[in-house]
């Protein structure tokens, strides 16, 4: 295999970089995480010219080199790095052309890393319409670079710059602006002191926000020939930098680039006089969150009844169709039922990162940061939190992960640990079907009284999460100041491509990640179902036949019993029957305690434990939901899922932490396990004495 | 006198649960052993 | 007292005169929040919090509290460009 070109795609935030990235890669990408650290790693390759591959690492949006969260640091560290191995042969620096000042403040810090670099500026079709002229010739010789001028949306300009990274070894390396002139005789003690360093990079390591970034510094010791500057003092150099680096763009930008003011800002203004009004921005913000519940409720029911049907169909034509035996019965009755466990959900998640991702894309989840900010900051939350809460709607696990943008440590905190109470799309089939159970399918103004049954839901979910943000607020002591800055795009039409990509990778992670967890628990529960410890499990039949001895029972009814006397004293009855007692108040059965207990694997696994438990004791394939709605109360006599039984139901899977792949990931992103333990025994408990509550009320 | 059936149930099994315990178990130790900070200073 | 970009009401410009920079983090100056700069504020949230402003042709928005420490000179009239 011939050795790949590395190329770092480096860039501010909102300059289409992704979609760069997604034009240079097609489908050859793959995403992960950087080792040790949750931030999430995309890369790829590129085919180019002359039959030479290109790996493509996509590095996270970053305004400087000036890192205030994980996300950038990881650019810092890599850049930093010379011995790293994803450390680029070159970088490709993406530039937004209606905000290409801003963008090359960054351009020149890497430049002065000495690191060749292409500036490929994006957005090339807006130039017409913003009255927006380049003279690149002149830009490339003062920038002391190559130049690709691009459009990510119509993907023209995408061979110019696979044309530069073939040629990147012709690129200039000298740096374009001289920051040691800020301080002469600081800089030139500093290197003296360093003296194989380079001095930029020397700059840059003393630099760093090391409050929130943990970059080793053991390198720069305060030495006696080299001595370092108050925190102040070097901030003040830093201001003194950024001008001078804005100096130099500006005159640059001067010759290079002239804007015809007279095609006026047009579509940000009228909108955003709108979508960020004080009543209407608010207005259209629920009506958005209220369409897209109402969307994933009746949209997803279709595919999902017919994936439903579907699976019961095939695990009866595998029943049929192999030869009899266990193992048959493990793949009709575990494996099959478990992988539809798993594909049921596709559509919901789909379609919620389908809106998700179109609220990224278009610009308007700024102006929902924008807007909640003020509102979540009474909590103890910041606008930002918002992003990881409503992400919290398809998984915990990005959520929590999301919120590594909140540069404030405590406003950080309190969303991890508030996050899980946000309605995930594993509650979601719990929720569907004991909604569908328990909750007449009625009409009220027009509206589902089961659509209203789960907004409801979700909106206790987060009611919850902002009301023990505030609680958390008010108990935990609070260190730093908060700041917040949250840039305010242009309103863009979204890239099919690039939503199409996001619901892709977020269903395939889903699929393959959560996914394989819910067929091995899958395939454990049927094992556990369909074995038992005693005599009593082996002798099943013999037993339950010699009890109806002489009496007159048809041979359906015996079957049925002796199936569920199996079940009994199977180790999952067992299992169940134990934990009988402590749940019997909250109106359940210890069917549904097996149930609640493999749902601390992953709450979905309810729906597929209910699922595997009934075919096992019932011969006759009908569909999951009617055969739990036949089920019968052994205490009451009345059914099982009635409203009390269902009502507390929902609100122990809204309350409970019963996932430990969430644990798992507070518990990375805390470095503690504190938290997740907290939060573990305080939102199980919660959910135990609000669903007792409920329970004995509604009985 | 075991069947063939019988055997791959409890192979399944097998794999299943080895799957398990190296999702829950061995990720944490790997976390512990990552050298993220260490390994990333400016030489 | 100072004039800051919280005294700013919607629509109008100031440029931007001194900074306290102990408290104001590095990010702001590299987005273009230096002395010299113009600054128009676009918008408010409730509550006069959080701030749209449009600095040195770029979009954001910032806290009140921070706004405060950004001391401007107001222009008085819209300029024409």
């Amino acid at each position: 295999m011939s050795k790949q070109i590395k190329v770092a795609l480096i860039g501010n935030p909102n300059t289409g970089k992704t979609s760069v990235f997604n034009q240079l890669t097609g489908l050859n990408q793959k995403v992960g995480n950087y080792p040790g650290i949750t931030v999430e790693k995309k890369e790829g390759v590129c085919k180019l010219p002359r039959g030479i591959k290109a790996h493509i690492l996509d590095l996270p949006g970053t305004y400087s080199l000036n890192a205030t969260s994980l996300d950038e640091n990881v650019v810092i560290e890599l850049l930093l790095n010379k011995s790293h191995k994803d450390f680029p042969d070159v970088a490709v620096v993406i530039s937004d052309v209606e905000n290409l000042k801003r963008n090359l403040l960054l351009f020149t810090q890497i430049k002065d890393l000495k690191i060749p670099a292409i500036l490929a500026i994006n957005m090339a079709d807006r130039m017409d319409r913003k009255g927006i002229s380049l003279d690149i010739e002149l830009l490339e010789k003062k920038l002391n670079t190559k130049i690709a001028l691009v459009s990510s949306r119509k993907g023209t300009g995408i061979d110019t710059i696979k044309e530069l990274i073939l040629e990147y070894r012709k690129l200039p390396t000298e740096p374009c602006v001289n920051a040691s002139v800020i301080d002469k005789d600081y800089f030139e003690n500093l290197q003296n002191a360093f003296p194989d360093q380079e001095l930029y990079k020397l700059w840059l390591v003393i630099t760093q926000d090391v409050n929130f970034v943990q970059l080793n510094r053991h390198t720069i010791p305060d030495t006696s020939s080299f001595n370092t500057k108050s925190r102040s003092e070097l901030k003040r150099l830093q201001q003194k930098e950024a001008i001078c680096r804005y100096q130099f763009i500006n005159g640059t930008l001067k010759e290079g680039y002239k804007v015809d003011a007279g095609a006026a800002k047009g579509l940000r203004a009228s909108l955003d006089r709108v979508l960020t009004h004080k009543v209407w921005g608010y207005v259209i913000f629920f009506a958005i969150l209220l369409l897209i519940f109402q969307t994933i409720f009746n949209w997803s029911q279709y595919p999902m009844d017919y994936i439903d049907e579907l699976f019961a169909s095939f695990s009866e034509w595998a029943k049929a169709t192999l030869p009899a035996g266990v193992f048959t019965n493990l793949i009709s009755e575990g494996l099959i039922p478990g992988i539809g466990g798993i594909v049921i959900f596709i559509p919901q998640i789909a379609f919620l990162f389908l809106f998700i991702s179109l609220l990224e894309e278009s610009g308007y989840m700024s102006r929902v940061v924008f807007l909640m900010d003020k509102g979540m900051r009474r909590f103890g939350l910041s606008g930002k939190s918002v992003v990881p809460l409503i992400s919290g709607t398809a998984c915990a696990i990005p959520a929590v992960m999301a919120t590594r943008n909140i540069e404030n440590w405590k406003e950080r905190l309190i969303t991890i640990l508030v996050t899980p109470f946000m309605t995930c799309s594993a509650r979601l089939p719990v929720y569907l079907i004991i909604i569908a159970l328990v909750i007449p399918d009625k009409r009220f103004m027009g509206l589902n009284y089961q659509g209203l049954m789960l907004m409801a839901l979700y909106l206790i979910g987060f009611i919850t999460a902002v009301g023990s943000a505030y609680l958390l607020h008010k108990v935990m002591k609070t260190r730093t100041k908060s700041f917040f800055m949250v840039e305010m795009p242009n309103y863009k039409v979204p890239l099919l491509k690039n939503v199409a990509l996001t619901v892709l990778e977020k269903t395939k992670s889903f699929v393959f990640g959560a996914g394989k967890i819910i067929l091995a628990i899958s395939i454990i529960l049927w094992f556990l179902a369909s074995n038992g410890p005693s005599d009593k499990y082996a002798n099943a039949e013999e037993i339950v036949t010699e009890k109806h001895r002489g009496q007159d029972i048809s041979e359906e009814d015996l079957n049925t019993e002796i199936a569920s006397y199996q079940l009994e004293n199977s180790y999952i009855g067992i299992i169940g029957k134990a934990i009988e007692p402590a749940i019997q108040p909250l109106g359940y059965d210890w069917k549904i305690g097996i149930a609640l207990v493999s749902s601390f694997a992953a709450r979905e696994v309810f729906v597929g434990t209910l699922a595997t438990i009934y075919s096992v004791g019932s011969e006759e394939e009908s569909t999951i939901k009617n055969r739990m709605a036949a089920e019968i109360n052994p205490v009451t006599g009345g059914k099982l899922f009635n409203l009390a039984s269902g009502v507390s139901l929902l609100l122990f899977y809204a309350f409970a932490m019963q996932c430990m792949s969430t644990l798992a990931i507070v518990k990375r992103e805390t470095n503690s396990w504190k938290w997740p333990m907290a939060q573990l025994i305080l939102m199980s408990g919660f959910a135990y004495i609000v669903a007792l509550i409920a329970y004995q009320v509604l009985k | 006198m075991p069947d063939i059936q019988t055997i791959l149930v409890y192979a399944a099994l097998a794999i299943a649960v080895g799957f398990l315990v190296k999702k829950f178990f061995l990720p944490k130790k790997k976390t512990k052993k990552a050298c993220s900070n260490q390994d990333c200073g400016c030489h | 007292m100072k004039t800051t970009i919280a005294h700013l009401k919607r629509g109008e410009k100031g440029i931007i005169k001194d900074i306290s920079i102990d408290n104001v983090p590095v990010k702001l100056f590299e987005m273009g929040c230096l002395p010299g700069n113009e600054v128009e504020l676009l918008q408010v949230a409730p509550f006069r919090d959080p701030l749209y402003l449009n600095i040195n042709g770029s979009f954001f928005s910032i806290r009140r509290e921070t706004a405060l420490l950004i001391e401007i000179e107001k222009l008085n009239e819209t300029r024409a460009l």
